[in-house]
Formats: C-alpha cells, structure tokens, sequence
C-alpha cells in the first residue's frame, strides 16, 4: 500500500461513502427484516455491531497467527462465537427485543458484513484500524436501520420509538403498507435512489 | 402440523424471501436473469435439503444430548460451510454436467441466509426430521419461485426507460414490493398465517 | 510456520476449543436469567389466555391473583388460580373473571404442565368443548348439574370435571372476597 490512510477516513467512510447497506448493497436482509420500529432497528444494529466489532478486533490480533489456507473456517467460528454470546446475553436480559429479532439474531454470523470486513480488513490490518473500520461500519449500518425503522414506524404506526407523535386520526388508520414486507422493499428502493441520485459512492 | 400446511406454509404464506426477507443478498445479485435463478435455485434445494437434514441429525443425535445447545450457531454455520465444499468436490468428480451447470453459484450458497434460517427454523419450531424435510423443500421452491418470477420482471426492466437515480436496485426493490404484495394476499391462505 | 500442516490443524483445533470453553462460560451466566424469562413468560401466556382484553397484569397475590389491566392500566377482570384434587393428582385451574362477575374463560394445566388425569376420560375435561361451558357463568352456577349448578360433567369422567368446577367454584369465591375495585 502507498499511503496510510488516516484514521479518520477509516471510521468516517463506514458512515456514507462505503454504507454497507446503500453503498455495498450487503446486510440486507435484516434491513429489511427488524426495521418495523425505530428501536428494533438499533438494537439489531447494536446486536451486529457487538459482532462485527468482537470479530474484526479478534481477527486482527490474531492475524499473523492464522494460516491463510484455513482462515475462513477460523473466521467464522470466531463470527459464531460473538453471534453466541449475544443471542445468550440477549435472550438473558433484553427478551423482548430477542423476541422481535427473533431467528435474526442467529443470522448475523452470515451477515455479509462482519465475515466481508474480517477477510478484507481485519486479517490485513492492525487492530486500532480495524476497530476504526468496525465503528465505522456499524454507525453506518445503525444509521440505515434507524432511518428505515423510524421511517416504517411513523408511517405504518404514528409512533416513534413507542410514543405516539402523528395525529390519533392518523393512528386510527395508519399507513400499515409500511410495517409490512412490501413497505420494507419499497423504503429501501427509495433510500437507494436518493443514494444514486446524490452520487454517494460513486 | 400437518405436511401440506408445512409445505404451503413455506412455499406461498411465509415465503422465505418475500415475506421472511431471508436469502436476500444471492437474490438481487443473481436474479438479473431467468437461467441463473433457475441454476441458483436448484444449487440452493439440493444443499437446502442436505443441510436440513445434517443440522437436524446433528442438533438432536449430539448436542442435545450432550449438552451442547449453545454450540448450535457455530455447529449449522459449519456444517453448512463443509457440506458445500463436498458437495463440490463431490459433484466436480462424479457429476461433471451438474457441476458446470451449477457453476459459481455452489459456493455462493455458504453465506446464503435462506440455508441456516432453515435449519435454525426447524429447531424452533420443534418440526420431526420428516416435518423438517418437508419444510425445507417448500421453503426452498418458495425460493425458486421468488427468484424466478423476480427474475422475468427485471429482464423486461432492462429494456424499460427508466430514469437514472431509479436504474438497478431502486427499480429491483419496488419490483420486489409489488411482488412481496403480491405474495401477501396469500396470507392466511388455507387457513395458514 | 504459520503456513506449516501441523499448525493449519493446530490453530483451528485451538480456536475452536477457545471458542467452545468461551461459550460455554457465557451459556452458564446467562442460563439462570434465561430460564427465568421463560418461566414470566409461560405465566404471562396462560394469564393471556383466560384474559385475552388485558394488556397487561398486576400481580396481587403472588402465585394466587391477578388483576387484568387495559392498556390505560384500568382494571378490567381478575385471574385466579386454584386447584382441587382430581383423579390422579391436583388439577391447576386459572380463571379469568370479568368485572361483571362472570367468568370470561378457564384454563386446565395440560399434560405436559403435569397435569396426571386419564387421557381419553379425564383429559376430556381440559377441552374447550368443557371449558367453554364456563364462560358468562357467576358463582353459584359454577357447579356440576349434580351438585347443583350449571355445568354438565364429562360422562366417564366425574371425578376430573368436578375437580375443574370445584377449582373454578373456589376461585370465583376468593374472587368475591376481596373488597370490590
């Protein structure tokens, strides 16, 4: 490589220039999925982060010890093992949300995401980049999730994480498209064509 | 439950892709024409079934009894990664024509969100090894079916007129809502939600 | 090295033992708060099934009573729980009583809840088909016709259906013992 990057532009691009979901097209489907409110939409983010972050710190440490031949096997345990310990801890002691994310949870260790930035990031990298990077990504993956599921939510129910905000003439009939897969489909190709049409990542 | 409502549940009510949203990165990504879907969904039933099946064995056979429940996410993601390469190896030796047919779409599968959903849904809906075989198999033509229908649409798409900031994934995802909002007047269909 | 055979296998024979002994750390800690949750949650489901307008419950006698609360948390019916003495062991009730007084449903422990009656005889008498018999009755119809109430018993089955009417029977006169909303 050339030059360094800075560490700025390592935790920055994550945000928009290089959004998993809109620029990388990658993480769709809990996207899609958890985004019926705004907060199921950033605790799945945070749920993600948790493992994006575990896996890329860990992969980075570890990364001159790891054959290149069987990196990918040693990589998805290490993803599995974080997705483990946030379905436990979530399930412990935020039921109700694990209720929500349900078999999402689990799926996070085949989020392109967190195996995608192991493999071109954090096995190359040192660990604060890698850790910079992991941030970066997850704000821009929480920022995505957030405005999809604040989206879904005021539309398809008046409410904003729970409280009610539209009109009650509103919420006596809202717009329930929105909450389901349709909606979600539909928000999403209008989200990306604000991101082509605003030539983010181009 | 019974097999029918399992496999209409899978196949139209709660159809993997449409309904569940699960599988999609393979499906904007390979649904730019009919004979790759077509191809992707048979790689997909064909490792769907197996994986269904091996996951299931080794769930109740080993880490129930054991103990090991908490292994389960690691145990499918690597079962699931294992048996692609095998089935490669497998099919490269011994099925030359169905080897090239599938192509590069083998092992596309491994980060294919449909095949674990599928063999973590057969834990939590408590389905028999029959039951799971039966959802499995609807869930992954309900697959097919999605992909290929999604398919035919955005072949007529590319020929369409359609302005820059709506060109690929915008008119791919509207396309999928009226799809999916096609697939939802099928909820509650035989009775099945 | 690090590309060597033995080092290949090593290092995923180690992460794996890692990750194995990591998780099974983190499945004992959350394991007791887990079960927990499912306990709450499985009473919170068979309150829900005899109060199905209640959106939520307070809890007045632990174990005992319940108050049905709407969504402005106004009280709505009572759930209580009794069990008299069937067939082949207690027989758990849970009624759900309206603010009228009468019964809005009842539930019967199943089998798998440990409920020890006959299948095929005494089982019969945790159907709907029985329980349904319940609903919109007050107190003193909520006996067997041959004790003096309303409700008929299960034929073969006596001993169970008069176990789920004296349960219901009970419930319904604590429920008119304590001092009214």
């Amino acid at each position: 490589m050339s030059q360094p990057e800075s560490r700025i532009r390592i935790l920055t691009s994550g945000i928009i220039k290089e959004n998993p979901t809109l620029v990388l097209m990658i993480g769709l489907c809990p996207t899609l999925a958890t985004t019926m409110s705004a907060r199921d939409g950033l605790g799945m983010a945070a749920a993600a982060g948790f493992v994006l972050i575990g896996s890329n710190l860990v992969v980075s440490a570890a990364r001159r010890l790891v054959p290149d031949a069987v990196r990918i096997p040693i990589f998805i345990i290490i993803i599995s093992t974080f997705v483990t310990i946030i379905d436990y801890v979530m399930q412990a002691y935020q039921p109700s949300l694990y209720k929500v994310l349900g078999v999402f949870v689990p799926l996070i260790v085949v989020n392109c995401i967190i195996l995608g930035r192991a493999e071109a990031f954090a096995y190359r990298r040192g660990v604060l980049d890698s850790l910079l990077d992991a941030v970066g990504k997850t704000l821009g993956f929480a920022l995505v999730l957030f405005v999809m599921g604040a989206l879904r939510e005021l539309i398809g129910s008046g409410t904003f994480f729970g409280r009610p905000v539209l009109p009650s003439t509103y919420r006596a009939a809202p717009m329930l498209f929105m909450l389901f897969p349709p909606g979600a489909f539909f928000l999403i190709g209008i989200l990306k064509a604000l991101v082509n049409k605003s030539g983010i990542g181009k | 439950m019974n097999p029918a409502k399992i496999f209409l549940g899978a196949f139209l009510v709660n159809n993997i892709l449409l309904m569940r949203f699960i599988g999609l990165c393979p499906f904007f990504g390979v649904s730019s024409s009919v004979s790759t879907s077509v191809g992707m969904s048979a790689a997909v039933l064909f490792v769907m079934l197996l994986a269904a099946w091996v996951s299931w064995l080794l769930y109740h056979l080993l880490l129930v009894p054991f103990g090991l429940v908490f292994l389960r996410t690691a145990v499918f993601i690597l079962v699931i990664a294992a048996l692609v390469q095998f089935v490669e190896m497998f099919l490269k030796r011994y099925a030359r024509a169905l080897y090239s047919a599938l192509g590069i779409y083998l092992p596309l599968i491994t980060t294919n969100c449909a095949i674990l959903g599928v063999t973590f849904l057969n834990i939590d809906y408590k389905f028999s090894l029959l039951q799971a075989t039966i959802f499995a198999l609807g869930t992954a033509a309900g697959f097919a079916l999605a992909i290929v229908l999604f398919a035919a649409i955005r072949e007529r798409l590319d020929d369409a007129p359609i302005t820059p900031a709506l060109r690929g994934y915008p008119i791919a995802f509207i396309g999928a809502s009226l799809v999916s909002l096609a697939f939802l007047g099928f909820s509650a269909l035989f009775g099945i939600n | 090295m690090k590309e060597s055979r033995v080092w290949m296998v090593a290092s995923l024979v180690l992460t794996c033992a890692v990750a194995a002994f990591a998780l099974s750390q983190v499945y004992a800690v959350t394991r007791p708060k887990i079960d927990y949750q499912r306990k709450v949650k499985a009473v919170q489901e068979a309150l829900a099934a005899v109060m199905p307008a209640a959106a939520s419950f307070h809890e007045q006698e632990p174990g005992e009573m319940w108050f049905a609360l709407d969504a402005q948390g106004n009280r709505i019916g009572t759930v209580l729980k009794a069990a008299k003495q069937g067939y082949a062991g207690p027989v758990p009730v849970t009624v759900g009583i309206g603010l009228d007084g009468r019964i809005v449903a009842v539930r019967v422990a199943s089998a798998s809840e440990g409920l020890k009656e006959t299948p095929g005889l005494g089982l019969k008498a945790t159907e709907p088909s029985f329980l349904s018999g319940f609903v919109g009755k007050t107190a003193p119809e909520v006996r067997l016709t041959r004790d003096g109430g309303a409700i008929d018993a299960i034929t073969g089955a006596t001993i169970t259906s008069r176990a789920v009417a004296d349960g219901v029977s009970e419930a319904m006169e604590r429920h008119l013992e304590e001092p009214a909303p």
